[in-house]
């Protein structure tokens, strides 16, 4: 059975929906949404729409969708079940069909032969600056999760139909601005990384971390730079540098103990990839990044880390832009810690983490089914007091900050307030002390959560816990231990 | 009445028969082009073809995911696909008919099977509407057009059933056999137009959702181009 959740009452909704953009931006821009956006032109919004959206479909395969999905809708509200939004909110406008429809009537009106002559005939349906508005406002209060696709009989995927609506309103200069400037600099900036972090100060924070290793855990362990012909090209969420020491650290840890040839290129060292959330040109972009840097250095695969939509834009979309079949593999670092883990190449300690953890579900890597089982698995074999949520897997329910809601910092009360409720509700049941969660915007989004649903529980990731539990072969020590002689001495 | 019985059976019923199985086929043809086209452009050809399979198989055959929500609202409408489909290929009176024209003939429903059969389809027609009245989600989605359907396609059940089991007197019978034709070749004529297309096109939704996320390659720059945009910074 799916979760429910209480809607939220009167004070919460007018929480969630607050605005912080200023009044005269607003009124410049004629756009009432609660993000920012870069400033463009606000003429004739409606024609700069139509022309993108026949662009797009000039030049990509979402006709065949659209024809698709226009055809099936049956409009029987089966999605409206399953979308942790609007089981939040219970705003009708946000059942994930209406979500869609909002896209799939201008498609019908303006892009088929019947709307056209229908819409000629009556003279009606044309596409207004209202209706952009309220686009742009829905596309950006889902959050992507496409767990509503699993619901549909007919097969609509609501997920796709919001990232092509985001596409065409990118196109037109509506897009958040957090996303666009991130990009950005990613793309045209001096630090080539959406965090902006310069190269030495890349290399100061992870020789600090390679000290605090050290002096933790008696072990040389080493994050490879610019090493060629390594196997593993490595690509964590940039953020990760700045944020989730641990989780660098464990993964680090992981490869020392294993041995096997990895690095991080000072060339491009980002798996971030927002254009996921808002234009397929900005993903084709960025995916080519990764692409040049693992041919740069000669590796051999491509290894995300802790992130989901950096995992899943390198996974699909790779293929899809840089070669196909010839295109690098790429694989997910939980991927490769259970492999060496299976092979009996990584010893996990399982008296070291005692409390009550519990595993949330990306959508990212889970939703499609890539990975589900295999942290289970890990998490098992050293967590004695694992819990399990439900539901769990494919169908799990979304942090509430997918789809690059998370980095969207002027909407988090949306997003803690409605977009994880559900989730919320599902973490206070579980009673989990420690929640994993392998991917950065999850970690954002559920570490905000918690705090503002004042939930007592942790946020971490995957290997923060590995890191705690890996135990190393003496050959690795780099001090022998001695206590004899220490007590000789004594 | 005879002859207008008649040519509602005869010309009439070809005239939209046609109309169906030709729409269908040319929605059918558009819909596996459009998919055909996008796997040739995609620049991953990879399918997850047991995820596709699974997928479609759990909706053609919903046995399980179904019930997990709305499970009275999927017992109905399972239940009214079933007499759907069931009582117009399978009644004795119709494959006669079919006999007649084309010469074969097949499996009939006994009648008793037939008569509940066509009973339950009413009753869950009209549940169906009543539910998408009284459910205010659907309601709020609904269309004019999705209130129509359960009425127009009871028609020919209702109908046909008072001709085969009421005792009318004839000018009755003729009555309702010309609403119980004419009916049914409103419904004929109307599928390829309407949601009801899904009944072509429902075992190919998963496969599209999955190939929509196939993208070609190189949209980046002819879509700047198209926008005129090459070259201009994010
Ligand atoms: S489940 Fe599918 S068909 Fe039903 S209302 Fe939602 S999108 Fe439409
Ligand atoms: S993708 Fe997720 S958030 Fe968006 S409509 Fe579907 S269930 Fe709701």
């Amino acid at each position: 059975m799916d979760m429910r959740t209480d809607k939220i009452n009167a004070e919460e909704r007018e929480r969630a929906f607050v605005s912080l953009r200023k009044p005269e931006v607003v009124e410049k821009q004629k756009l009432h949404v609660r993000y920012h956006v870069e400033d463009y032109d606000a003429e004739d919004r409606p024609r700069a729409f139509l022309k993108a959206f026949a662009a797009i479909l000039k030049h990509s395969s979402y006709r065949m969708a659209l024809d698709h999905f226009i055809r099936m809708s049956a409009k029987c509200s089966r999605c409206a079940t399953t979308c942790q939004v609007y089981q939040a909110t219970g705003d009708l406008k946000d059942i994930p069909c209406f979500r869609s429809e909002l896209l799939l009537s201008v498609y019908r009106r303006h892009f088929t032969m019947g709307g056209l002559l229908r819409g000629r005939a009556l003279g009606t349906g044309h596409l207004t600056d209202d209706k952009i508005q309220e686009m742009a406002e829905s596309f950006w209060n889902c959050t992507a999760c496409r767990r509503c696709s699993m619901e549909c009989p007919s097969g609509i995927d609501h997920g796709l139909i919001a990232h092509l609506g985001r596409y065409i309103l990118s196109e037109i200069g509506i897009a958040p601005r957090a996303l666009v400037v991130s990009t950005r600099e990613q793309l045209e900036g001096k630090s080539g990384n959406t965090s902006a972090i310069p190269v030495p100060a890349l290399i100061d924070t992870l020789e600090f971390l390679e000290e605090d290793m050290l002096e933790e855990k008696n072990v040389a362990i080493k994050f490879p730079m610019d090493v060629e012909g390594a196997n593993y090209v490595f690509f964590p969420a940039v953020s990760d540098f700045l944020m989730e020491a641990e989780t660098l650290m464990g993964i680090a840890a992981v490869f020392a103990a294993t041995g096997d040839s990895w690095t991080t290129g000072t060339g491009y060292f980002d798996g971030i990839n927002y254009g996921l959330f808002y234009s397929d040109r900005i993903l084709e972009r960025v995916v080519k990044k990764i692409d040049a840097e693992t041919r740069r250095l000669k590796g051999k695969q491509v290894l995300i880390g802790e992130c989901g939509h950096a995992s899943r834009s390198a996974k699909y979309f790779l293929p899809t832009y840089c070669g196909g079949k010839d295109a690098f593999p790429v694989i997910n670092i939980m991927e490769y810690t259970y492999e060496v883990w299976k092979e009996g190449r990584l010893v996990l300690d399982p008296t070291i983490v005692t409390q009550k953890v519990a595993y949330h579900d990306p959508c990212n890597i889970a939703r499609q089914r890539w990975i589900i089982d295999q942290p289970r698995e890990l998490l098992r074999a050293f967590c004695p007091n694992y819990v399990e949520m439900t539901p769990m897997g494919e169908n799990n329910i979304c942090c509430g900050g997918g789809g690059g809601t998370v980095s969207i910092d002027e909407i988090r009360p949306y997003r803690t307030t409605i977009g994880g409720k559900l989730k919320a509700d599902q973490i206070r049941k579980s009673g989990c002390e420690i929640l994993v969660a392998p991917c950065a915007n999850c970690k954002k989004q559920l570490r905000e959560l918690v705090e503002d649903q004042k939930i007592d529980c942790e946020v971490v990731g995957l290997h923060d816990l590995i890191y705690k539990a890996i135990v190393f072969d003496d050959s690795l020590k780099v001090k022998e231990e001695q206590p004899q002689e220490v007590a000789e001495e004594e | 009445m005879e002859a207008l019985l008649d040519f509602a059976r005869g010309p009439l019923f070809r005239l939209s028969f046609a109309v169906m199985a030709l729409g269908l086929l040319r929605i059918l043809i558009f819909d596996l082009y459009g998919a055909i086209e996008a796997y040739r452009r995609a620049g991953d050809k990879t399918m997850p073809w047991n995820l596709v399979m699974r997928r479609s198989a759990q909706w053609l055959l919903p046995i399980n995911r179904a019930f997990k929500n709305r499970p009275a609202y999927s017992l109905i409408s399972i239940l009214f696909h079933i007499g759907l489909l069931l009582v117009p290929i399978f009644l004795f009176a119709h494959i006669q008919l079919w006999h007649k024209v084309i010469g074969i003939s097949w499996l009939s429903l006994p009648k008793v099977v037939a008569d509940y059969l066509t009973i339950l389809t009413i009753i869950c027609a009209v549940a169906l509407l009543i539910g998408r009245v009284f459910n205010h989600s659907s309601s709020f989605l609904s269309r004019k057009q999705d209130y129509l359907w359960p009425l127009l396609l009871s028609m020919p059940f209702a109908t046909g059933y008072i001709c085969a089991n009421v005792g009318v007197s004839p000018s009755v019978y003729q009555l309702s056999m010309m609403a119980h034709v004419l009916s049914g070749e409103i419904a004929f004529i109307l599928i390829p137009f309407t949601k009801i297309a899904h009944c072509v096109l429902m075992p190919f939704s998963q496969l599209i959702s999955t190939l929509a996320w196939k993208f070609p390659p190189g949209t980046d720059e002819d879509v700047a181009t198209t926008m005129n945009k090459k070259g201009a910074p994010v």
